[in-house]
């Protein structure tokens, strides 16, 4: 008896000196500036002239013209680009997921590829393409689909439409991997019984497919929906928040107000915890309507 | 084991003693800089650090690439984390960034006044924009004085010479840009859209900025500021100026001969040489004057950067006495770097030297840096003031309003709440 003792004390020591290490890590670097910043939003000031002032800077936000934009911005993304992407992404799963397709591999690596490119090389590729003189004016005209050019960068809706574009291509190939992952797990016989009972294969997809694949649908959307609250790279690289900010971020908001701008470290720190707040809001949200277990 | 570890201490006493030797001997001082353009500031670093190598053969200078969206976002960081430690002796900085620095980050930087560096010897709108409450807080480098480059064979091709532009008013440069339009089919001007740097160039010539002399808010009720609104609003409409989306779009307006020129500050001539084969097809004169605006004037400035000594640096002292023998004090700097780089300085001295007297023959032999030296002398001086960049986007984000067919006055007067918000407690 006190031998099995002294080995399970053993191996929990062994086991906590494995996870040690990575815990410390993620407490210093994640969660000590986490609790830190949490602290700094309740600071106000220019500069390196801080002092607390309580919820000073939350009662700011209300009045912020800029941050409302910006807010509206990422919603107007999220509502669009969400939706598109993910449903494009169940469509081509389902689709590579037949075992009868030939170069499935390929078709497989080919969509998943623009995951592998860097955020800024894409958005800045993006940009050239969508010029003025660009690749897409280009192919349009001589289509004879426009007649003069579009300047897709220099219109706010347009400018939207280019960030869509881009996000969706991007990211399809991402979530993809998941409901493939996910498809791997649904029993071929279902579909077997399914295809005998007469179901046709929109039947299939939309009476198998998405209610066996709820559990990873609500995940990608949360993954979605977060990443799109805190878009950056795309509308810093792609638009920079133009034309007169109708594709300015938060996120690119709070980088102006601490770099650009005379920093406000306190303020900037107030705006992302109420991202943080919205995400989290938003998941919860996601998680009543999604899961039904 | 006893042994090893004796061996290792007397190992790491014996390293310890020699290096201090070795200091000891040679008293060997580096200094730390941050600049960011190879073909231009590094350049005239580098050629610095070589001066000053015959006064204080001691003195390593080490430069360290950084653009200056880094420099910024690097020194913000350093700053508010208290760790200064981190940040060069010297650094490179944009002169419209410099008042925002000095103000937000009090005691980050060597205040020069009493340097012994002699500022009079320096352009006064250049000196003015390196000033904070009277004191000097940076050696002034490159020039900004903002030029109106013009490709003279299209201006041949539709029946004008150089001289038909210098000295006018903005009504007769788009009278001119109208015609040269409908013969040529090329604009005058091109400008990257969002970006108000033509906007801000403006203002400069009549001696006006954002913020009127107690740094609060001018730009809704700017009568300045909305004439100029007013041209540049005509110049797109008219298809006078054609508005491109980012910066390489615009140079290449320049080298492809896609416009028939440009206006920004003089260091665009680096781009307009890059092209070869349009020897001898540019020219240069002044910039168009506003007709309303009390005190306007032909000449401005746009862009430019300054070097200032961090007060974290251990060696402080020796870095002031580098800036002031090469860029405070040695024209044949400003000699050897002129011709390879474009570098034009804003210290007077070097004005007079021979180098700035040569005809420039990219430009059909015109004496361009002679030229430029005059417009510097005349710019109107304007203080940028510590809330620039919020300025600066409010309008760029009013322009594109207002051009897209917003009400220019109440454009602006959202404009201005933006900026008063961002200014607010």
């Amino acid at each position: 008896m006190e031998r099995v003792l002294k080995l399970r004390r053993r191996q929990n020591i062994i086991g906590w000196g494995f996870v040690l290490p990575a815990s410390l890590m993620i407490f210093i670097f994640y969660f000590y500036p986490i609790a830190r910043a949490f602290v700094l939003s309740f600071q106000t000031g220019v500069g390196v002239n801080l002092k607390y002032a309580g919820l000073f800077n939350y009662q700011r936000l209300l009045a912020d013209n800029l941050f409302k934009k910006s807010l509206g911005n990422v919603f107007i993304f999220l509502i669009i680009q969400v939706p598109i992407m993910l449903l494009l992404a169940l469509v081509l799963a389902s689709l590579l997921n037949d075992k009868n397709l030939r170069f499935r591999g390929f078709f497989r690596t080919a969509i998943f590829l623009p995951c592998a490119t860097s955020l800024v090389s894409y958005a800045i590729i993006f940009r050239s393409m969508f010029a003025l003189d660009g690749f897409v004016n280009a192919v349009l005209t001589n289509l004879s689909l426009i007649s003069r050019p579009i300047n897709w960068i220099g219109q706010p809706w347009t400018a939207r439409i280019v960030v869509v574009i881009a996000l969706t291509w991007r990211w399809t190939g991402y979530n993809m991997i998941f409901y493939l992952a996910g498809l791997q797990n649904i029993e071929p016989s279902i579909y077997e019984a399914a295809f005998i009972d007469g179901a046709s294969g929109f039947d299939q997809f939309f009476r198998i497919t998405i209610p066996m694949l709820k559990p990873i649908i609500l995940l990608t959307t949360i993954m979605s929906t977060n990443g799109t609250l805190q878009l950056f790279d795309e509308t810093m690289n792609l638009t920079n928040g133009g034309p007169a900010n109708a594709t300015l971020s938060v996120s690119q908001y709070i980088y102006r107000l601490s770099f650009q701008y005379s920093p406000r470290f306190g303020y900037a720190a107030a705006i992302s915890f109420v991202i943080f707040a919205l995400v989290a809001v938003l998941a919860f949200i996601q998680m009543r309507v999604g899961d039904t277990r | 084991m006893k042994k090893s570890v004796s061996l290792l201490l007397v190992l790491i006493m014996v390293f310890a003693v020699g290096s201090n030797l070795v200091l000891a001997q040679t008293d060997e001082v580096t200094i730390t800089v941050w600049c960011w353009d190879p073909a231009f500031n590094i350049y005239a670093m580098e050629e610095a650090a070589k001066i000053y190598k015959e006064i204080a053969p001691n003195v390593k200078i080490n430069i360290v690439e950084t653009p200056w969206d880094d420099v910024q976002t690097k020194l913000t960081t350093a700053v508010m984390a208290g760790q200064t430690g981190t940040l060069p002796d010297i650094l490179l900085m944009q002169d419209n960034a410099l008042t925002k620095n000095v103000t937000n980050f009090p005691g980050t930087f060597v205040d020069l006044t009493d340097s012994g560096i002699d500022f009079t010897q320096f352009a006064d709108f250049k000196v003015a924009h390196t000033t904070v409450d009277g004191r000097n807080y940076a050696v002034p480098f490159d020039n900004g004085a903002a030029i109106n480059a013009l490709r003279l064979d299209i201006l041949e091709e539709a029946g004008y010479t150089l001289d038909d532009f210098k000295d006018i008013t903005w009504t007769e440069y788009i009278e001119m840009g109208k015609d040269i339009l409908a013969k040529t089919g090329k604009p005058l001007l091109t400008n990257v859209a969002d970006s108000p740097d033509q906007i801000m160039a403006m203002l400069q010539s009549a001696g006006v900025w954002m913020f009127d002399e107690d740094g609060d808010v001018f730009i809704a009720e700017n009568d300045v500021l909305k004439e100029i609104v007013e041209i540049y609003v005509e110049m797109v409409k008219s298809g006078v100026l054609v508005q491109v989306n980012d910066w390489e779009q615009y140079i290449s307006t320049i080298n492809r001969g896609t416009a028939a020129g440009t206006i920004n500050g003089c260091w665009i001539i680096g781009s307009i040489v890059g092209q070869a084969d349009q020897k001898g097809l540019w020219g240069i004169t002044n910039i168009p004057r506003l007709e309303r605006a009390a005190n306007a004037s032909n000449y401005s400035n746009q862009g430019g950067s300054s070097w200032v000594v961090l007060s974290s640096s251990k060696q402080a002292d020796v870095a002031i006495d580098f800036l002031a023998h090469t860029f405070a004090g040695s024209v044949e700097l400003y000699e050897t770097i002129l011709p390879s780089s474009g570098a034009l300085a804003t210290y007077l001295p070097a004005g007079d030297s021979d180098v700035y007297n040569e005809p420039h023959e990219f430009f059909a032999g015109q004496r361009v840096y002679a030229d430029i030296t005059d417009f510097a002398s005349k710019v109107p001086q304007i203080s940028y003031g510590v809330y620039n960049y919020e300025a600066r986007d409010a309008v760029g984000t009013a322009i594109a309003q207002i051009l897209a067919g917003a009400d220019m006055n109440s454009a602006l007067q959202e404009a201005e709440e933006t900026v008063k918000f961002l200014m607010g407690p």
